[in-house]
């Protein structure tokens, strides 16, 4: 596969994830009773749009390791700030 | 003393003996032989040309410019303690001493910020732009320009913090800066305060350019055979200093532009009675525990590097001491709500942290038992950088042990907010200042080729040593005495009186070694390459002060010895330990040499730009200019006033500065050479420009990560769904952005694909398209927030609003710099360029990219959830 067809197909995937987001709102997901269903499913479409983009559109995917671990030390320090400092609240 | 004649062993990177190894080609030139040749060939002005200092991009030069600055806010940070100790001579109202209160604790913040942020560190980034190209056989820094916008935005940074005081008043608050009271509404110095923490913010930005520009450095350009698990022992403290910078002032830069947000646009952060107050000590300890370390690392090399030397003996357990510092640098960053236990965090979190705090000092453990044994196990001499070193490790000792109790959270109730914390941060952070003055006395004469007395920098020692002492022991015994306040109980007084005269013999110490340096430049007897016998690493193998671009050669370790290649020598006929036809990297990867070999490159590197100057002033500038402004509407939350239009004008023409400035550095011919043949290990295949940026997203990472973060935390604070008012119902304008974002990510791989296809009107139409998509996101962005500010929903009108305008405004900032760059681009494209060569427009991609994944989480976490 070219590359322009492999970029256009992942283009079209962000395009629809974001689309979904949207519509699980819509659907009435977000209803307090199914709000932690909702909420889930939104963020991990985030996530599998970012690792899309930073997988192929910035080529991570094919460059050595230790740029990939870079960048998840950066997410694990704000993970571990996010997560304590929520954890802490009385 | 020069004691050169004494036999050399192998400490750190090999030998340095440049006889040993029959690669040498070339003898190495005496201190000063071919400087001139250099300033012709490199149109770098003489050293005595006041000139130079303003264009010179020389990492040994950068180096000095550090040290005499910081040496500068020492003297500032220093002066300002005196006036608090002669303040403290007896318990008496502020009107009784030299300062009033507000005197006193703006001296008080003053003196800490000072201190920490542009004394200390900037000391230890002295030593280390001086010496780590040297060490790991580099010509010099990867960016030597950005290395120079790095001190310049240092030196303006302080600058702006000094003017500070004359704008009503600095910041006086704390140098933690603690909320509420860092928020104008409790603020009586209110321009001169937010000023202080634009020069912090400004200071931010120095030090995460200078942490990219070392990191790439030195995964880029270490001497061929230099693993890294053979760095001298300094520079493995540097290395693992800027990775802690890297993310660490990330975070601290987030609370800084929160912090200015709340300033000048009267966003309501830290004033939130949800949590605001804590949400700026969880952000800043994120990055003020590391930053004990990044203070400290760099003493630690400095002691182990003196250590051996003035021992004759390689460091005890070597590999160990290392590996305690990468579990230090690691778990630095799950230590720091020990800082903490008095706020409202629940108990579980303050168990945690207190078994996490416990559990850091055991790595320090190993390392000071590694510095006693190499003693035990070597013949000491008793030189004045060894005793520097010496007395840094035993006031470290103390300090660490004292530590310790602050660690517990039951002692903690007891002593936090007293002495007892004062003498004991004194001890580890001026105990690791001490340490650097060794450093300082280790390598001045490699800087100057001079020697400086010994016996007055023994007499220094001593005037310091006792000095120190007799000024924070007694803090440890009054430790009841509340911090930060110049009243106490009177029975304290002879203790703080000896406090005070402790601390008159701690400057009065620093007369002794500025007189001492400053005549030893002239009439210092001349040194050799190395005057210190066991001095090992490769700096003390060429002459001092080392010629312009260091080496005679390419210096190569690939015989165990420090040598020098000078030859042609085709990629095919490197042998490694091997013999294999590659060069093998660290880890055992093999990795080919990027091509065949090229001479020696001598004397075509470029060495000076005034643009980093002309940088560093329009940020100088901006700055000054933003802490003129005041919020559009204000609230009765925020101090009434209105913008200096003064301040602001001057800011309009710093942007003007910035932008010409940034432009002509951009366009400057500015050469600088990689070595064909170098250790890279794990970036071996990573060009240095690309692994700069990539570096610079990862610090990007804990921005944006700060401030998501800081949302998900006020509103899990206040409730997620419950306690949030939701004010965005439509999603559809966020969505139409997304799509906007998505595609310019899409049209930007089309540039790059169309670069590679040499097809140059798709590399303009792609470019073209992309900044037309990031308009209309903006255009979009404004059609929204018109609205959004019609309907009453400003920054201002409470933390919903705050949050979500700060974090997506920081995006748009993003998608601004962005679209500037983007133009430059095509405007280049226009002209021809990028055919076949699609790094420049990657490398801009990886950003864009970047800017597109964080909306990607800003887009649910605002308009969606």
């Amino acid at each position: 596969m070219s590359d322009t067809k492999l970029y256009t197909i992942i283009y079209v995937v962000l395009f629809v994830f974001a689309t979904v987001q949207v519509a699980v709102e819509f659907a009435g997901v977000l209803e307090p009773e199914t709000y932690m269903i909702g909420l889930t499913a939104i963020m991990i479409l985030s996530l599998i749009k970012a690792v899309l983009v930073a997988g192929y559109y910035q080529h991570l995917r094919f460059e050595p390791r230790g740029l990939t671990y870079l960048m998840l030390g950066g997410l694990a320090g704000v993970i571990a700030l996010t997560t304590a400092a929520a954890y802490s609240i009385t | 003393m020069s004691d050169n004649d004494q036999p050399r062993t192998a400490t750190d990177g090999g030998t340095a003996d440049a006889e040993a190894s029959a690669e040498v080609t070339e003898e190495l030139p005496a201190p000063g032989v071919g400087e001139t040749e250099d300033h012709e060939e490199h149109a770098l002005p003489s050293l005595g040309s006041v000139k130079r200092w303003f264009v010179t991009t020389n990492h040994k030069d950068v180096g000095i410019l550090y040290i005499v600055t910081s040496l500068f806010f020492l003297v500032f940070g220093g002066t300002l303690a005196l006036l608090m100790r002669i303040q403290l001579w007896q318990p008496r109202a502020a009107a009784g001493g030299p300062l009033d209160a507000l005197a006193y604790n703006q001296a008080v913040s003053a003196h800490g910020l000072i201190m920490v942020f542009w004394f200390i560190s900037p000391f230890a980034f002295g030593l280390a732009n001086y010496l780590v190209p040297l060490q790991i056989g580099a010509k010099d820094l990867s960016f030597p320009r950005l290395n120079a916008v790095s001190y310049w935005l240092y030196l303006f940074s302080g600058l702006l913090f000094g003017i500070s005081f004359f704008q009503g008043g600095t910041f006086a608050g704390g140098w933690t800066m603690y909320a509420p009271l860092n928020v104008p509404k409790y603020m009586p110095t209110a321009i001169g305060s937010t000023m202080a923490v634009l020069a912090l913010a400004l200071f931010v930005a120095s030090v995460t350019v200078s942490s990219v520009n070392f990191l790439t450095t030195m995964y880029r350009m270490r001497a061929e055979g230099l693993k890294m698990r053979k760095l001298p022992v300094f520079s493995s403290s540097i290395l693992l200093t800027v990775w802690m910078m890297l993310f660490a002032f990330a975070a601290l830069l987030a609370a800084l532009l929160i912090l200015t947000s709340d300033h000048v646009l009267g966003t309501q952060y830290f004033l939130s009675p949800e949590g605001g107050s804590l949400l700026w000590t969880h952000l800043f300890w994120f990055f003020g525990h590391p930053e004990v370390y990044i203070v400290f690392f760099p003493a630690l090399g400095v002691m182990a590097e003196v250590f051996q030397t003035f021992t004759g003996r390689r460091l005890v357990g070597r590999k160990w001491f290392i590996a305690s510092m990468v579990l230090v640098a690691l778990q630095s960053f799950i230590v720091w709500m020990h800082h903490m236990f008095l706020t409202a965090i629940n108990l579980e979190v303050k168990t945690l942290f207190m078994a996490t705090t416990i559990g850091i000092s055991l790595p320090f453990d190993l390392m000071v038992f590694s510095l006693i044994y190499t003693m035990i196990k070597g013949r000491i001499r008793f030189t004045t950088p060894f005793l520097f070193s010496f007395g840094a490790l035993v006031l470290f000792i103390i300090g660490g042990i004292t530590g310790v109790f602050l660690g517990a959270v039951v002692l903690d109730y007891e002593m936090r907010g007293t002495y007892w914390v004062v003498a004991h941060f004194h001890y580890v952070m001026v105990g690791g200042a001490t340490a650097l003055f060794g450093g300082l006395y280790y390598w001045y004469p490699k800087m100057t080729g001079k020697m400086y007395d010994q016996l007055l920098g023994k007499v220094h020692f001593v005037m310091y040593f006792v000095g120190f002492n007799l000024l924070y022991f007694p803090m440890f015994v009054v430790w009841e005495t509340p911090r930060r306040v110049f009243n106490y109980n009177p029975a304290f007084t002879p203790w703080h009186q000896a406090a005070t005269i402790g601390g008159f013999l701690l400057g009065a110490s620093f007369l002794v070694m500025f007189y001492n340096l400053f005549v030893s430049l002239r009439t210092g007897e001349d040194v050799g390459d190395n005057p210190w016998a066991y001095a090992t690493s490769a700096e003390w193998a060429v002459s001092s002060p080392p010629p312009l671009e260091n080496f005679p050669g390419i210096p190569s370790y690939r015989g165990g010895t420090l040598s020098f290649l000078d030859d042609v020598v085709p990629a095919s006929e490197v042998e490694t330990d091997g013999g294999q036809e590659a060069i093998e990297a660290d880890g055992g990867e093999v990795v080919e040499p990027d091509g065949v070999y090229a001479t020696h490159d001598h004397g075509h590197d470029s060495h000076a730009s005034i643009w980093p100057f002309g940088i560093s002033l329009g940020m100088f500038l901006t700055f000054l200019g933003i802490a003129g402004l005041r919020p559009p509407d204000s609230t009765d939350l925020v101090a009434p006033g209105a913008a200096d239009p003064v301040l602001v004008g001057v800011g309009g023409v710093g942007l003007v500065v910035l932008g010409v400035s940034l432009f002509a550095m951009a366009r400057e011919p500015f050469y600088t050479s990689e070595a064909p043949i170098a250790e890279r290990w794990p970036y071996a295949h990573v060009e240095k420009v690309k692994l700069g940026v990539w570096m610079f997203l990862g610090s990007d990472v804990i921005l944006f990560g700060a401030f998501i973060g800081s949302y998900v935390f006020m509103r899990f604070n206040a409730g997620w769904v419950e306690g949030w008012h939701v004010f965005i119902e439509n999603p559809i304008p966020g969505l139409m952005n997304t799509y906007l974002l998505l595609t310019s990510s899409f049209s930007v791989v089309l540039a790059m694909v169309a670069a590679r296809k040499r097809n140059t009107p798709g590399v303009i139409a792609s470019l073209l398209t992309t900044f037309m998509l990031g308009v209309g996101f903006l255009i979009n962005k404004y059609i929204e927030w018109s609205h959004l500010f019609h309907e009453g929903h400003t920054p201002s009108a409470g933390i919903e609003e705050s949050t979500f305008f700060l974090t997506t405004g920081l995006h748009a900032l993003h998608v601004i710099s962005g679209l500037v760059i983007l133009l430059y681009l095509a405007w280049r494209a226009w002209g021809g360029a990028y055919l076949g060569e699609d790094e420049p427009i990657e490398y801009f991609g990886l950003y864009w990219h970047f800017v597109d994944i964080v909306w990607l989480f800003l887009f649910p976490l605002f308009y969606i959830l």
